[in-house]
């Protein structure tokens, strides 16, 4: 029987606490969320239970697997548990993987080499894994041949080889979209399923709810609630709990109609192609998008969604069909968002340096930027700060910012929060909407989140029917001779 | 988000290797410059009554083999070093990250025929190259400072191109581009902080090259003629009298060691 | 697979015949920029000085059109080069070729050595100061490594000719023939690709020590020892080898004044003889031998990464 009891657990660096002192217990065939943002400590909890805590940071509490205190033993018998008793499964399987050993060596070696099997037989295990995961013809690739759904698979396969019972998961579904996630949701409650015990550690809502079990809610290191998963995300307690389910893009305020069907479009396209690498990423794409209108765009990854954006400001050039713009509309009221907000400044240079180049540049009235800084709450001490300096959901805003000094007709917006944590993802979205319907500026809004686009879009364009992330290539070549 | 370090705490407290470098480069400097005007000495004139003289007040450095002042040689040698190694970087850097930064951007024929030029001066060890240069005008300046310069400038050109390249694409780059910024704003914000800091370290390490360039040029006799002082010259030239004056021998070794170790600490980076 | 190893055959071959245009310009220009009579010297270089007389020298600045025409006379240097004759030594009268034969394995003997020795040196003090980051071991192997490194390979040899035969007496300073003999020049070059390969090594195998899949490796239940040796060593030599390829520039650089240093008799010796004594068909000989061994052991660099990285090897 399998449980696992965590008392008073908490972390520190040297007299910094980083995870306050933390309980909880685990029967068999549990399942335990953590629930929290990024940075909350959650990771540093997996490592405690593991023992992997980096150096200089301490654990200090106690922590129980099947009767046997882990904190009481030495590193080389807590090492002899991983694997065998105590499974983590890694954060970013591509990163987790050997980039050098084939998909199948690296399931096989833990059969050989962790569980103690002979060759033959951990040759054999290996095969069986790789064909009841749908991989039979993957096992002679290696990692970077992978797609992220099969990586994420080889992983656990990995992982769990040695026979361990009580799995911990850290962040499964790290930078997956909504498919993929639901992959290895599934693949979690598999583990439930075969009598393991399941303790996830995410920032994902719909992962809990999905898991199901009990959940707690962390946020800075301390547990805020906790309690049955339905009880915990139909009505949260506390008042971050609150926050933090109402963030869910499901749940948001329907969006108000909202159509100016007579105003000439800001930009028309008609039957755009576009192909990279020798393979077509869409063709025939026509859209015409009125003033102030905002429109989703969604898709698997690589499915040119991007690609598409590029296109639409004149970037780069279709390979047939063309891109009309609004006459007399300056080329630069076509503006962008950016996925990750650090990656779209130049890193050297203050905020305050770099807008004040922007109104240099087109001699822009300075006096705009204060009330412009206000509406979207931001700090004026935030100026004086370089990009890497602010946190992403601020340097979002000042991207907004800056864009909306050039009056824009048209942003296109490419997962401009599906790197911000949910409740500042939602607090993003909603300015981003508000500013843009009180100018007319239209707003084409890629995400790979459903549910978000349903919730802000007027209406929304599928790319689709994307092939695989990577062209499969065939097993037997791909042994080296 | 909490932050906190894992820089392990002997690294901390190492000095800056950099700042040490910065420092030694100096003082070599201060003695190379200072020495004529303090000790004022012919370093050519011979004294063959006091050949191999040990260290005093007159003589600091003690005499060579033909009596001639080590002090006055060795600030000189030092002097040519340094003087030859910044004018060869400085020849070398500005064509090399401007061409760097014209194949990166443009791509196209412009970047593949410069390739092709670097392609063509890597296909061999540069010091190959420098020999066969300066044995065309034997005892020349300016050969050697032709021939290091020609071999220096591929560097800058390769990383600045490939780090152009990766710039351009980037969304920091398009970003700008898409706010009405022009080819110069771009290169000022975006493309000169980030190559600034690989200029300067292969800076440092093209000047520790060179120096080691000459020496081994003057120490094979290809490079500069006597009676010039030059570092690996002068070791060639007092090889013969080891036994009988180590010390002589050991300062134009110290010299070329100290001048390296000033320059491959101010590059501040292994390689790789 | 073969794929992978013909594209790389091919590049190197590239590289090859560029080396041979480079080393045949240079020694032409080096021929123009002679004082004296060039036709009568080239002769001389091919048919031996008893045998040239004032025929002979005519016969072969008109058949070189060494008079007429630069560019005509260029054509003629590189056609030459092209049929491989090299001509003969301007010093010895010895066919070139023939000498080239004597002095390349001395300098390969010397090259391998100083490899082996640096692979046997470096990566593993590398690898266990990468193991023990911030230790007294990677202290003392960072200070080493920078001190060797702004030691040019020649520096090294006198500071081992200093302290070995002369002050010890232990090994021979100069000269050929016994193993003996190999130790102090091997060594010269070994010490200063030694200290940068223990860097590399190091920083690699500290990059390794901290990746996520090293990691994983033991948290799936592998002890430290079987995650070493099945997921760091081949991780670490990837970066090693790959460097070496960098570091031979240094090699070849280090063996021909080493080789003047030692006189140790091989191709390195014999181009800065050339050179001094203006002997053109052997500076051009010399030349290019060095900078074709030059190639041919970057593809043996090549080739060895194609073996350890399976990345390489495209499907």
């Amino acid at each position: 029987m399998t449980s696992l009891h965590v008392d008073r657990l908490s972390v520190s660096a040297n007299d910094q606490v980083l995870v306050a002192p933390f309980s909880f217990s685990l029967q068999a065939g549990q399942c335990l969320t953590l629930l929290g943002e990024t940075g909350a400590g959650k990771s540093l909890l997996a490592q405690a239970i593991m023992g992997t805590l980096p150096a200089g940071l301490t654990a200090q509490g106690q922590i129980t697997l099947d009767g046997e205190d882990l904190m009481a033993l030495t590193l080389p018998r807590r090492r002899a548990i991983w694997g065998r008793r105590l499974i983590l499964l890694p954060q970013e399987p591509w990163h987790a993987l050997d980039p050098l050993m084939t998909a199948e060596r690296q399931i096989q070696e833990t059969y050989r080499h962790a569980a103690g099997h002979d060759t033959e037989r951990a040759v054999r295990y290996a095969r069986q894994d790789l064909v009841s995961l749908g991989l039979d013809t993957a096992g002679a690739r290696l990692p970077g041949e992978l797609s992220g759904g099969m990586a994420q698979r080889v992983a656990f396969a990995a992982a769990r080889a040695a026979g361990g019972k009580m799995v911990i998961a850290d962040e499964p579904t790290k930078g997956l979209d909504s498919a993929r996630r639901d992959d290895v949701v599934a693949m979690l409650k598999q583990t439930l399923a075969e009598g393991g015990t399941l303790l996830t550690i995410t920032h994902d809502v719909e992962v809990a709810r999905q898991l199901g079990g009990r959940i707690m809610i962390l946020r800075n290191g301390d547990c805020i609630e906790a309690g049955p998963a339905d009880q915990v995300l139909q009505q949260p307690i506390s008042e971050y709990g609150r926050r933090l389910v109402a963030a869910e893009p499901s749940r948001w305020a329907p969006r108000r109609q909202y159509s100016r069907p007579d105003a000439p479009p800001v930009i028309e396209a008609t039957q755009l192609s576009k192909a990279r690498g020798g393979r077509t990423l869409f063709s025939e794409i026509s859209l015409s998008i009125a003033p102030g209108e905002i429109v989703g765009i969604s898709g698997p990854s690589g499915c040119g969604k991007s690609t598409l954006g590029d296109l639409l400001l004149g970037l780069s050039r279709p390979d047939r069909g063309q891109v009309r713009r609004a006459p007399g509309v300056a080329a630069r009221r076509f503006q962008k968002l950016y996925q990750d907000p650090p990656a779209a400044f130049a890193p050297h240079w203050t905020l305050d340096t770099l807008l004040k180049d922007l109104i240099r540049q087109h001699r822009l009235d300075a006096t705009r930027i204060p009330p412009l800084m206000d509406r979207l709450g931001l700090a004026n001490v935030l100026l004086d700060r370089y990009p890497s300096d602010v946190s992403g959901g601020e340097l979002q805003r000042f991207a907004l910012l800056r864009a909306l000094l050039l009056d824009p007709v048209m942003l296109f917006a490419d997962e401009p929060t599906s790197r911000l944590d949910p409740i500042t993802q939602q607090e993003t979205m909603a300015l981003l909407i508000e500013l843009a319907r009180e100018r007319e500026c239209a707003v084409m809004l890629v995400s790979h989140d459903e549910a978000l686009i349903r919730h802000s879009c007027d209406r929304c364009l599928s790319l689709g029917n994307a092939e695989p992330h990577r062209p499969v290539p065939s097993t037997a070549s791909s042994l080296p001779a | 988000m909490t932050t906190f370090t894992l820089t392990p705490r002997w690294l901390a407290r190492r000095p800056n290797a950099r700042y040490m470098g910065l420092v030694l480069l100096v003082l070599l400097l201060l003695f190379a410059w200072l020495t004529p005007w303090l000790f004022p000495a012919d370093p050519a004139r011979q004294n063959l009554l006091h050949t191999l003289a040990t260290p005093s007040l007159s003589e600091p450095l003690g005499t060579d083999h033909l009596g001639r002042s080590q002090l006055a040689r060795l600030a000189s040698a030092i002097r040519l070093s340094i003087g030859l190694a910044l004018l060869s970087v400085l020849s070398a850097a500005i064509p090399g990250v401007l061409l760097g930064v014209a194949a990166g951007w443009r791509g196209d024929w412009l970047d593949r025929g410069l390739g092709l030029v670097a392609d063509c001066v890597l296909a061999m060890p540069g010091l190959l190259l420098v020999f066969m240069l300066a044995a065309m005008a034997p005892g020349q300046f300016w050969s050697l400072y032709v021939g290091i310069a020609l071999v220096l400038w591929v560097e800058y050109f390769r990383v600045v191109r490939a780090a152009t390249r990766s710039l351009v694409t980037s969304p920091q780059l398009q970003a700008s581009r898409l706010l009405g910024f022009g080819k110069v704003y771009l290169f000022r914000r975006h493309l000169w902080p980030e190559l600034a800091p690989s200029v300067l370290t292969l800076a440092a390490f093209g000047a520790a090259n060179a120096v080691l360039a000459v020496a081994a040029l003057g120490f094979v006799s290809i490079g500069l003629r006597p009676p010039t002082a030059e570092l690996g010259l002068m070791m060639t030239e007092l090889l013969p009298y080891y036994q009988e004056a180590p010390w002589v021998l050991l300062q134009p070794i110290a010299a070329v060691f100290l001048l390296v170790l000033s320059f491959q600490l101010l590059a501040g980076r292994d390689p790789r | 697979m073969s794929q992978a190893i013909v594209r790389l055959l091919v590049s190197r071959l590239l590289q090859a015949g560029l080396v041979a245009w480079a080393v045949g310009t240079l020694t032409f220009l080096l021929t123009r920029a002679l004082p004296g009579d060039m036709a009568y010297r080239i002769a001389a270089g091919r048919y031996g000085y008893e045998n040239v007389d004032r025929d002979a020298a005519q016969a072969v600045a008109s058949e070189l059109n060494l008079d007429s025409h630069p560019l005509s006379a260029y054509a003629h240097w590189l056609g030459d080069l092209l049929q491989g004759k090299l001509g003969h030594s301007l010093v010895s009268g010895e066919p070139v070729w023939q000498e080239l034969g004597h002095q390349l394995g001395h300098s390969l003997d010397l090259a391998l050595t100083a490899v082996v020795l640096a692979l046997l040196i470096g990566p593993p003090l590398g690898m266990l100061a990468g193991l023990r980051r911030g230790k007294a071991l990677d202290k003392a192997s960072l200070v080493a490594a920078t001190g060797l490194r702004s030691l040019p390979p020649f520096v090294i040899g006198l500071l081992l000719i200093m302290l070995f035969s002369v002050t010890l007496g232990w090994l021979p300073a100069a000269g050929h023939g016994t193993a003996a003999h190999l130790w102090l020049p091997a060594l010269s070059l070994a010490l200063g690709l030694a200290a940068v390969s223990a860097r590399v090594s190091r920083n690699a195998m500290a990059r390794v020590a901290s990746a996520p899949f090293y990691a994983f490796a033991m948290t799936k239940g592998l002890s430290p020892q079987r995650t070493f040796w099945r997921h760091g060593l081949r991780n670490v030599g990837v970066p090693v080898v790959a460097y070496l390829g960098v570091q031979l520039i240094y090699l070849i650089e280090g063996v021909v004044v080493v080789e003047s240093l030692f006189a140790w008799p091989g191709i390195g010796h014999a181009l800065v003889h050339a050179l001094v004594a203006r002997d053109v068909p052997m500076v051009q000989g010399t030349a290019l031998a060095m900078g074709l061994l030059f190639v041919a052991l970057n593809t043996l660099v090549d080739l060895a990464c194609l073996a350890i990285d399976p990345r390489r090897r495209p499907a």
